[in-house]
């Protein structure tokens, strides 16, 4: 049983959670930073295998002190914080395979977890190889983020060999600072800089600018501790106060508020509710400030050019930051289209949702980014979003794809359109003169706008291409039939395209964007 | 899933996929696994983040049950709806207008503080109000103002001052609270804004720095190589048109040339037609000149589009002459030229036989059938005949190749001439033209019967025969006999001779090797010598009896008697020009020195030779005409005033420079078309010199020794100058045909049947055209010519063009 006082980033342990079904789990997490509010001591804590957004601050009762393990090179310098001997052996961490295998103490998920072939390393554990497996695995994901923290050169994927190595060289001051401080490191360097870090940073050396095309980065080599950790706690946006779930470069003052409010029309911030009452005296935006270009019931489109309306795309790209792992916004957003879906009622034009999109793509994107805003969605709202953006590439005449990496949600509500879109066209199909209905993967691309390759991922993963009698068929079975048209029963938002008044620009021929 | 007994052909996206719903749906046990042939997609996801747990739950969920279920879906953090405020905040409502909302882009300036007043600000207004009316915006605008006026660095209340159109009081106290609440705030500014970049770079990895301005430098990179690319593309298209360009130009110059020949094929028929020879008899008759109508022939077929072949077609029947006697000259000849072997196997085996004539005169039908191919073109060209030949002279690895960027020369006619002269005499001819009696300056001696050639680089090779006389030849001192022709070459020109003078002389010597000597005395004596008026003279002949081939078969008919050659060499002395009787004396020159001596000895005709030499030549008194003319022909020649192709005795310098002036003499009168070819002229009669003085021929310079001469020479003359030979050629024929009619030429003079047949043969082929009077014939003579030698001038030009491009 470990102290309170002794618990820094890296440690793991189990958190006390509650799920979506109201119970108590406890999965593995880790501290991430720990902060010190008027003698409380509150833990950043990241569930492993969950995602990062559900990353959030929590206080020591929710800790199973008992099951931490601390980070391996720790071990080897207990005085240095402090810390007793009483932890001599260096953390005999659970791995989630031990620790299901040891008893009830993770939570049911994480076995679940388990049989969704987790990675390797973890799969490897319980092969029960105690000591040398069980701590690098424990530790390779701590030291694989500090890896990526403190020499961001180094690509995660590099195999560091586990702590021993540095543990072992360095001596104790230097070993406990690389990994206690490290980690803590992360958040020091949010609150006010260690000198470590910050010669750590310096010998980045030449810093390597992302793409300049697209809006999401894949390359999460400048992916720091500042950035994994949320730094709004909450944004009031119109009736809606949200849980960012992601870091946004806001102002960095503003990142103490309690609440950031925001302007629901125009989207700005401001620090407090006076503000934001002061701004509304002087905002009548009552609506995305750009073109309408679709509208049927309460749903509207706005198209907002992002050169054209920087401060209103900027403030947008912050909100949408929130909930976008992926999305950069290290370039501006003049070579982007922005289209907002608003929802209508007697205030106004109230955003829901929206994708930015490239006006020019080198690689068929259709979408940049796609977000429909918390309180919206599970509501069919996304699936509007992506019906709306291929609506587009029909007009373009083009096929499009979502420029990637998707994220979880993206790539559930991509493959549910998908899927719906393609079945919704294999089930229309009319047998002529008694022959069998037959399509071409191009055929249902040019119809839909789906580009190639998203409708063969989706065909296999409906596992619907078979190979009979010498040639590819489609097979519809029953199941997939009857959970389409259940599926199609609930779908009840659609865009109308006869409501749709776009015409594309070649933005090619417009110079600059 | 059955086990996959062979591998599925990948999906084709553009193949129609047949869809199999419900109860018709085959077991799909039977269906093979596509887990191969189908690439499994990637799922666009970070492969960290696909393996977490929520989605992989929610995945397997679905699934399972197609549908989401409550509790598989992925957790979010939690957001509230309940604001209870907002409609205190937001107050009043916005209708939705019926049309789009269309904003203008003026609109979004609206000059608004960007600053919002909190509630501290409040407070202070509040306070300030007692004092004097400050309304929220104003205090707003204010600050803004201070806030946008100062970056790292406040403004002074000085600049406050300037800055703020208020009232000093209130300024002062705005300000001193901005400065207050600006010490105690976090942020760099009253105005929460997004962190900027600085140009440094030292932002760069800034979390908090957002929204950086997009260096373009990549898209001009790109364009550049755009340009790059696309400035390759047209420096290519460039020159490919100007090729196309090139083979236009070409390709007219070819149609052009059809054009003529296709006129002078009508001109043919039409000839033809008046003299009725519908049977083709006198064509036939004509066989002497079929030879020289093949090598007309090639002009013609030039026009086809294939020069080179033509070209060397000519440069065979030369060599076909020769195969017999050297195998040298056959297998470099063909190693020149790979078609050879058609060619000379055709020559070789018509020439021999009058039977071939017929064919012959074929393939002259032939050759005005234009073809565009060049394959079409041979095997017309080439009749039939040569197939057999072909077998036996297969090229084989040796064959010739045209060698790109390499230029070949034109065919040398004069080679081809000889061959051509006297079909008759086919068989002497080939030792005739290929080899001479000859002596060397240095040292001086006989080294018997050899020929000529250039070798590489201009050098002079000599190749040697062995004869039946050799044992006789050998004695034969060089100086003592002067002249001294080859036993069979001038046996052949003697036979002529003697038939056209009458003269018992040449007969006797080539028919008695004994009587070499005194052959030689009596001006039978070949030439080895390159002398050019010689080779230009018999050229000239040749080319005359060739060209107007087909019209020699008119003339032949109509004019059987030596009155038909004196027409006829009127008119070619009419059409005499300086070129043709710069050759042609420059040839006769050497021939006439040694010539003289003996000739006016032995022969009577001496003096009309003399007599005319005056005349024609102001400078050269020589005798040298003597020999050419025998006394038959200087009667006949009384009352010609041609300058004739005599020769003068003086050296070769000497007779050049003579030989130029008498030309001018003698041709300015008739001239017509001097100017033409005097460049012709100069060319082949340079080399001409050189290798007269190189070597030495010894043989007499009679009509005779024209054409030994011209063997000789042909050699002798550079390549390049091949073309301008024929030219000079045919120049050289009109001018030679020119003395013919003045004094009856040696051959037409000629009363023995053979000799007369083949003068009349040769005039008539050169005036051709015309049997009427000279002056006519003269004139039609020119215009025959003059297209024959455009053609020729042509060919040269054609073939340069093709091989440029």
């Amino acid at each position: 049983m470990a102290e309170v006082g002794e618990i820094i980033e890296g440690c793991r342990l189990p958190v006390l959670r509650r799920n979506q079904d109201n119970e108590d789990e406890w999965p593995l997490a880790e501290i991430l930073s720990v902060k010190d509010i008027s003698g409380r001591k509150l833990f950043y804590v990241h569930y492993i295998d969950f995602n990062k957004r559900l990353d959030e601050w929590v206080t020591h009762e929710r800790l199973d002190l008992k099951k931490i393990q601390f980070p391996k090179k720790e071990a080897k310098t207990p005085t240095k914080n402090g810390l007793p001997g009483s932890r001599p052996g260096s953390p005999e961490r659970e791995v989630p395979a031990s620790a299901q295998a040891s008893g009830k103490t993770l939570p049911i998920p994480v076995q679940i977890t388990l049989r969704f072939n987790l990675p390797k390393e973890r799969e490897a554990i319980p092969g029960g190889e105690p000591d040398q497996p069980l701590s690098s695995s424990s530790c390779l994901q701590p030291n694989h983020r500090s890896t990526k923290r403190k020499v961001e050169v180094v690509s995660p994927a590099t195999p560091v060999p586990s702590e021993t190595a540095p543990a072992s060289v360095f001596p104790q001051n230097g070993a406990a600072r690389r990994a206690v401080a490290a980690q803590p490191g992360r958040k020091r360097k949010s609150n006010c800089l260690g000198t470590d870090e910050d010669s750590q940073d310096s010998s980045d050396g030449i810093p390597s600018a992302p793409r300049m095309t697209g809006s999401l980065v894949s390359d999460r080599s400048h992916d720091d501790i500042v950035t994994r950790m949320k730094n709004i706690e909450c944004i009031e946006l119109g009736r809606h106060r949200l849980k960012p779930w992601y870091f946004s470069p806001y102002p960095q003052e503003l990142t103490t508020l309690p609440v950031l409010y925001l302007c629901e029309f125009c989207l700005k911030y401001g620090r407090s509710l006076k503000c934001l009452q002061r701004h509304l005296t002087k905002c009548d935006l009552r609506h995305p400030p750009g073109n309408e270009i679709y509208r049927k019931g309460t749903i509207s489109f706005f198209e907002i050019d992002g050169r054209k309306n920087k401060s209103y795309s900027q403030n947008l790209c912050l909100l949408a930051k929130c909930f976008l792992d992926h999305k950069t916004l290290y370039y501006g957003t003049d070579p982007f289209l922005f289209y907002v879906m608003t929802e209508y009622d007697c205030k106004g034009f109230h955003i829901v949702g929206y994708f930015s999109k490239e006006k020019e793509s080198t690689e068929d994107y259709n979408v940049a980014c796609i977000l429909t805003l918390p309180p919206y969605q599970r509501r069919g709202y996304g699936k509007l979003l992506i019906e709306f953006s291929y609506e587009l590439s029909k007009v373009e005449g083009k096929t499009g794809t979502p420029e990637k990496p998707l994220s979880d949600l993206g790539l559930l509500s991509y493959r549910s359109y998908w899927s719906q879109t393609i079945l919704e066209i294999l089930m229309g199909l009319k047998s002529e003169s008694g022959e069998r209905p037959q399509i071409t993967i191009n055929e249902i691309s040019e119809i839909t706008s789906i580009k190639k390759e998203d409708v063969i991922s989706t065909l296999q993963y409906l596992n619907l291409i078979n190979y009979y009698k010498g040639q590819y068929i489609l097979t519809l079975s029953e199941d997939i039939v009857d959970g389409h048209e259940r599926a199609m029963l609930k779908r009840l938002l659609r865009i109308d395209s006869k409501c749709l008044h776009f015409t594309p620009k070649d933005w090619s021929k417009r110079g600059k964007w | 899933m059955s086990k996959l007994s062979f591998r599925a052909r990948a999906l084709d996206a553009a193949k129609p996929l047949p869809i199999y719903r419900g109860k018709d749906m085959p077991d799909l046990n039977d269906c093979v696994s596509i887990n191969r042939a189908v690439p499994q997609m990637p799922t666009g996801m970070e492969k960290e983040e696909e393996s977490e747990h929520h989605l992989q739950r929610a995945i397997s969920a679905q699934q399972v049950f197609r549908e989401k279920k409550e509790s598989m879906v992925i957790p979010v953090p939690e957001a509230e709806s309940n604001v209870n405020y907002y409609n205190r905040l937001y107050k009043g409502e916005f209708k939705q207008p019926k049309q789009f909302i269309h904003i203008q882009p003026f609109n979004l300036d609206n000059e608004q503080p960007d600053y919002d007043m909190d509630s501290e600000d409040e407070t202070l207004l509040n306070r300030l109000n007692r004092k004097m009316e400050i309304k929220p915006l104003q205090f707003e605008i204010m600050i803004d103002r201070l806030e946008k006026a100062s970056s790292n660095q406040l403004v002074t209340l000085q600049e406050a001052k300037l800055l703020l159109n208020e009232d000093d009081y209130l300024i002062k106290a705005v300000y001193d609270y901005w400065v207050r609440k600006r010490k105690n705030c976090r942020g760099p500014s009253l105005i929460p804004q997004i962190k900027q970049e600085k140009r440094d770079g030292s932002t760069n990895n800034d979390p908090y720095v957002a929204f950086r301005r997009r260096t373009e430098k990549m898209q001009t990179r790109k364009n550049r190589k755009n340009d790059e690319a696309s400035y390759e593309k047209m420096l290519k298209l460039r020159r490919e048109f100007s090729r196309a360009i090139t083979i236009l130009e070409m390709i007219k110059r070819r149609e052009k040339t059809k054009r003529e020949l296709l006129h002078l094929t009508l001109e043919v028929v039409e000839k033809r037609y008046h003299l009725g020879d519908y049977g083709g008899e006198i064509l036939n008759e004509v066989k002497i000149s079929r030879s020289e109508k093949e090598l007309y022939a090639t002009p013609a077929t030039l026009h086809n589009g294939n020069h080179h072949k033509v070209q060397e077609c000519k440069t065979k029947h030369p060599h076909h002459l020769s195969l017999k006697e050297e195998a040298s000259d056959v297998v470099r000849q063909k190693k020149k030229y790979p078609k050879k072997p058609k060619a000379e196997a055709l020559i070789t085996s018509q020439q021999p036989t009058p039977e071939t004539l017929p064919v012959i005169n074929k393939s002259d039908i032939k050759q005005y059938d234009f073809h565009s191919s060049d394959e079409d073109e041979f095997p017309q060209v080439l009749s039939p005949v040569s197939e057999p030949e072909e077998e036996n002279d297969p090229d084989g690895p040796c064959a010739f190749r045209r060698r790109a960027g390499c230029q070949y020369y034109a065919p040398r006619l004069d080679q081809a001439n000889h061959s051509c002269e006297n079909s008759e005499l086919a068989d002497l001819d080939k030792l005739r033209y290929r080899h001479c009696l000859t002596t060397l300056t240095v040292p001086r001696r006989c080294i018997g019967f050899a020929r000529r050639r250039i070798g590489r680089g201009g050098r002079v090779i000599m190749d040697r025969i062995s004869t039946e006389h050799d044992p006789v030849l050998k004695q034969i001192d060089p100086e003592m006999l002067n002249s001294f022709s080859s036993s069979s070459q001038t046996i052949d020109f003697s036979s002529n001779f003697s038939r056209t003078n009458a003269s018992s002389k040449h007969c006797e010597n080539r028919l008695s090797l004994s009587e070499i000597l005194s052959n030689i005395r009596s001006c039978r004596l070949q030439c080895f010598q390159p002398r050019l008026l010689n080779l230009q003279d018999s050229d000239s002949e040749e080319c005359t009896s060739r060209k107007p081939g087909q019209t020699v078969n008119n003339k032949r008919v109509s004019a059987a008697s030596v009155a038909l050659l004196n027409t006829s060499k009127n008119g070619i002395s009419g059409g005499i020009t300086e070129e043709q009787f710069q050759t042609h004396q420059q040839q006769l020159v050497q021939m006439q020195r040694q010539q003289l001596a003996q000739l006016q000895q032995k022969q009577q005709s001496q003096h009309s030779s003399q007599q005319t030499h005056p005349k024609a030549q102001g400078s050269s008194t020589s005798d040298c005409m003597s020999k050419t003319l025998d006394s038959a022909s200087a009667h006949f020649a009384a009352s010609a005033v041609v300058s004739a192709p005599v020769p003068s005795r003086s050296e070769v310098a000497k007779e050049q420079n003579t030989g130029h002036n008498n030309i001018n003499g003698v041709v300015q009168p008739s001239g017509t078309s001097k100017t033409l070819y005097s460049t012709n002229m100069a060319l082949s009669s340079s080399p001409g010199i050189s290798a007269v003085q190189l070597v030495r021929t010894v043989g007499h310079t009679t009509t005779n020794h024209l054409i030994p001469a011209l063997c000789t020479s042909s050699p002798q003359t550079l390549p390049m100058n091949n073309s301008c030979l024929t030219n000079a050629v045919h120049l050289n024929n009109v001018s030679v045909v020119s003395p013919v009619n003045v004094h009856i030429n040696t051959r037409t003079s000629a009363p023995s049947p053979t000799a007369l047949k083949l003068a009349t043969v040769a005039a008539s082929m050169d005036r051709v055209p015309k049997v009427t009077p000279s002056s006519a014939i003269s004139s039609i003579a020119r215009e025959n010519h003059e297209p024959e030698r455009l053609g020729l001038n042509g060919i040269a030009e054609t073939t340069v063009a093709m091989e440029v491009t």
